[in-house]
């Protein structure tokens, strides 16, 4: 026993570096990897890049600093705003009046500086409405950024010399200025601008994360009164955390202009603010890396599942509810929990489990995908004239047959899924408790 | 008589019609051991919440090494030398046992909201963090979440919290309170070493470790001080036996 505690602590002191040198070398080999990924969907016949990938990938760049940005309110500050998209967007309306100014040659900033401008606005508006916001905490803050929020989506729509109402503001990316000569006519040239921008952001957050005031962020969140006897002004903390937020979504939505080179109250509205919940939370706010999987898997199914299905949005919404029910500390926190397991060498205990809970998971799927589908084809579907289509075969969605299995695997994976839960749930006490138990 | 760390002129304090601290007086010599006893609901606790501000007082004064503080924020008068403890818990539960305490060394060490110093960086700031884990004997515990703690380590993480600043005046609230006898022992030898040396105002029920501790007590019974002095001189006062001691030997 005494020795098992004198010797603990020097485990984990060489466990942690190794562990964050992999993990170095996991993110390096994903950015390089996302720095290949056009080229590997490059098509030589006719020599173009799939604007498909492209526009999936450059979207998913914003999303992540979006997110990540979001979550320096969730996640480390405690802090749930309704209104993010408000800097966002505002970071995009500034830039395309920067990119218009530049384009008449009254703003001699290269391309590749552009995202600094837009930070810098989104600074900025964070600046006046965090000193709205960050003297409330908990629901009044909440509260406080919807009408914020509501505030400047209905002004975008109002006030047309900066927002262009309806129809929004554009402009033009090839302002022919760049450090590199480059003129970013082609959408995989912005992407490459868009990523180096998503590496900088991201490290400028984590960065921040470990920090004075990253730290007391974290310490307000937990017990905003200890903080303060600790001689730190809460106020003044959610403050600069929800200025900072503000400049680095600025960033996302000065990117978001340039890739689109136009805004619409679309970037400042509440939809995209309920987003950046949903991305941040079903990816997990309480890691750092959580948002980039939550963005980087919304994103994925906004651009490949909407194409499949009229109802996508459903089952981004079900997904949502089944992570905030089932699993609060998103993806991140599954795969972080798996960590120490792994670490033990104990992962291959739960890979039978893991199977058998997959057969049931499955036909629940299955199951709730064919009720929606088939509903969906029974009114939107119908409207358009389409018809439902499984492995080539044409459905007939009044038959009988199709509700009925539907209906079938629906309750049979149901119940069959309980099942295996519950025995699932023993088996991953036990290991933990085991885990636990020689780490003591 | 030595100048006054702490001194409380006619407070008074009332939530809604009710008047909860009744005209307290009090003085807290500069260095003294100085314990509050009183009864349960006699206002120890709301008096400390007076004096940090967690509270705005109703009227009367409150003087820190001799300037007023009662109008102030609970942050401008840590910084001005006072820290508190809470007789319920209060750490930052889902961070590390050692940024509890790092956090609790930033203010005093001049880092205030800086985003622009990596932590791991600060030599000092981390190797004095270290040290004091080590005074609160929670080296080992050093990268465990501050709730996965037991209930005594906890209070020993609660009290490092409170004297990481270098405030000069500590209030103690119930320091001990759920403890075992050996652990309000070990408690006790522990608050005596972190605060050699500086203003220690505690409230307390358990009371050998009231009388194994103090320099002087005051008692307070239904919002006011209605003796204060030597421990000998408290024992032998009537009136505190009968509004206090007495009821608890009956």
């Amino acid at each position: 026993m005494m020795d098992a505690t004198v010797t603990q602590p020097e485990i984990t002191a060489q466990a942690a570096p190794a562990k964050s040198s992999r993990q170095l070398v996991l993110w390096i080999v994903l950015v390089l990897m996302a720095a290949a990924l056009p080229w590997l969907f490059y098509d030589f016949h006719t020599g173009r890049h799939s604007g498909f990938l492209l526009t999936m990938l450059s979207q998913m760049g914003m999303m992540i600093i979006f997110s990540l940005s979001y979550n320096m309110l969730m996640g480390q500050s405690g802090l749930l705003s309704f209104g993010h998209a408000v800097f966002f967007g505002l970071g995009g309306y500034s830039t395309i009046h920067f990119l218009n100014a530049a384009e008449k040659g009254g703003l001699p900033v290269p391309m590749e500086l552009m995202p600094v401008l837009a930070g810098l606005s989104g600074l900025g508006f964070g600046i006046v409405f965090g000193y709205m916001a960050a003297k409330q905490r908990a629901t009044a803050f909440a509260m406080i950024t919807m009408g914020i929020g509501e505030l400047i989506a209905t002004a975008a729509i109002m006030f047309h010399h900066f927002f262009g109402g309806e129809g929004g503001v554009s402009a033009n990316r090839m302002i022919d200025q760049s450090l590199f000569g480059l003129s970013y006519s082609s959408s995989v040239q912005v992407y490459y601008l868009i990523l180096v921008w998503t590496v900088i952001a991201g490290l400028g957050m984590l960065f921040l994360t470990r920090t004075p005031l990253g730290a007391m962020a974290n310490a307000t969140r937990d017990n905003f009164e200890r903080a303060q006897f600790m001689g730190y002004d809460p106020r003044r903390v959610r403050f600069l955390q929800f200025a900072l937020s503000g400049m680095f979504a600025g960033i996302g939505g000065g990117l978001y202009a340039i890739t689109y080179e136009i805004v619409t109250f679309d970037a400042v509205a509440g939809a995209l603010s309920a987003n950046a919940v949903l991305m941040t939370y079903i990816g997990g706010a309480t890691i750092f890396y959580g948002p980039i999987l939550g963005a980087s898997l919304i994103t994925l199914l906004q651009s490949g599942l909407s194409l499949l299905s009229n109802a996508w949005l459903i089952y981004v919404g079900v997904l949502f509810i089944s992570m905030v029910t089932f699993a609060p500390t998103g993806l991140a926190g599954i795969i972080e929990a798996h960590g120490p397991i792994a670490r033990a060498g104990r992962l291959r205990l739960l890979i039978v489990p893991y199977l058998r809970m997959s057969v049931p998971g499955l036909a629940l799927l299955l199951g709730f995908i064919g009720l929606v589908e088939l509903l969906s084809f029974l009114t939107i579907g119908q409207a358009q004239g389409k018809s439902l289509v499984l492995f080539g075969n044409k459905i007939d969605i009044k038959a009988t047959m199709p509700w009925l299995i539907t209906f079938v695997l629906l309750v049979v994976g149901t119940v069959w899924l309980r099942f295996e839960i519950r025995g699932f749930a023993r088996l991953w006490d036990d290991v933990t408790a085991d885990l636990k138990q020689r780490s003591v | 008589m030595a100048e006054a760390a702490l001194s409380l002129r006619d407070v008074r304090k009332s939530f809604g019609p009710t008047e909860i601290i009744r005209g307290v007086e009090l003085d807290v010599v500069r260095g003294e051991r100085h314990a509050i006893i009183g009864p349960n609901g006699a206002g120890k606790t709301t008096l400390f919440n007076l004096i940090s501000g967690r509270f705005p007082i109703t009227s009367g004064s409150i003087s820190l090494n001799g300037e007023r503080i009662d109008t102030l924020e609970p942050q401008q008068i840590n910084r001005m030398g006072l820290s508190r403890s809470f007789q319920i818990t209060s750490i930052f539960h889902r961070m590390t046992v050692f940024e509890n305490i790092r956090c609790a060394l930033l203010w005093s060490r001049g880092y205030k909201y800086s985003f622009w110093s990596p932590l791991w960086a600060q030599k000092n700031l981390n190797q004095h963090a270290e040290r004091l884990l080590d005074e609160l004997n929670l080296l080992s515990r050093r990268n465990l979440q501050a709730g996965l703690l037991s209930y005594a380590e906890q209070r020993a993480l609660e009290i490092g919290i409170t004297i990481a600043g270098g405030a000069t005046v500590i209030l103690l609230d119930e320091p001990t309170a759920g403890m075992s006898h050996s652990e309000t022992e070990y408690a006790v030898a522990m608050i005596q070493r972190v605060t050699e040396g500086k203003t220690l105002v505690m409230v307390e029920h358990d009371m050998r470790v009231v009388f194994g501790l103090a320099d002087t007590i005051s008692v307070v019974v239904y919002g006011q001080v209605i003796a204060s002095g030597k421990p000998e001189e408290i024992r032998a006062n009537r009136a505190v036996q009968e509004a206090y001691l007495g009821a608890l030997t009956e």
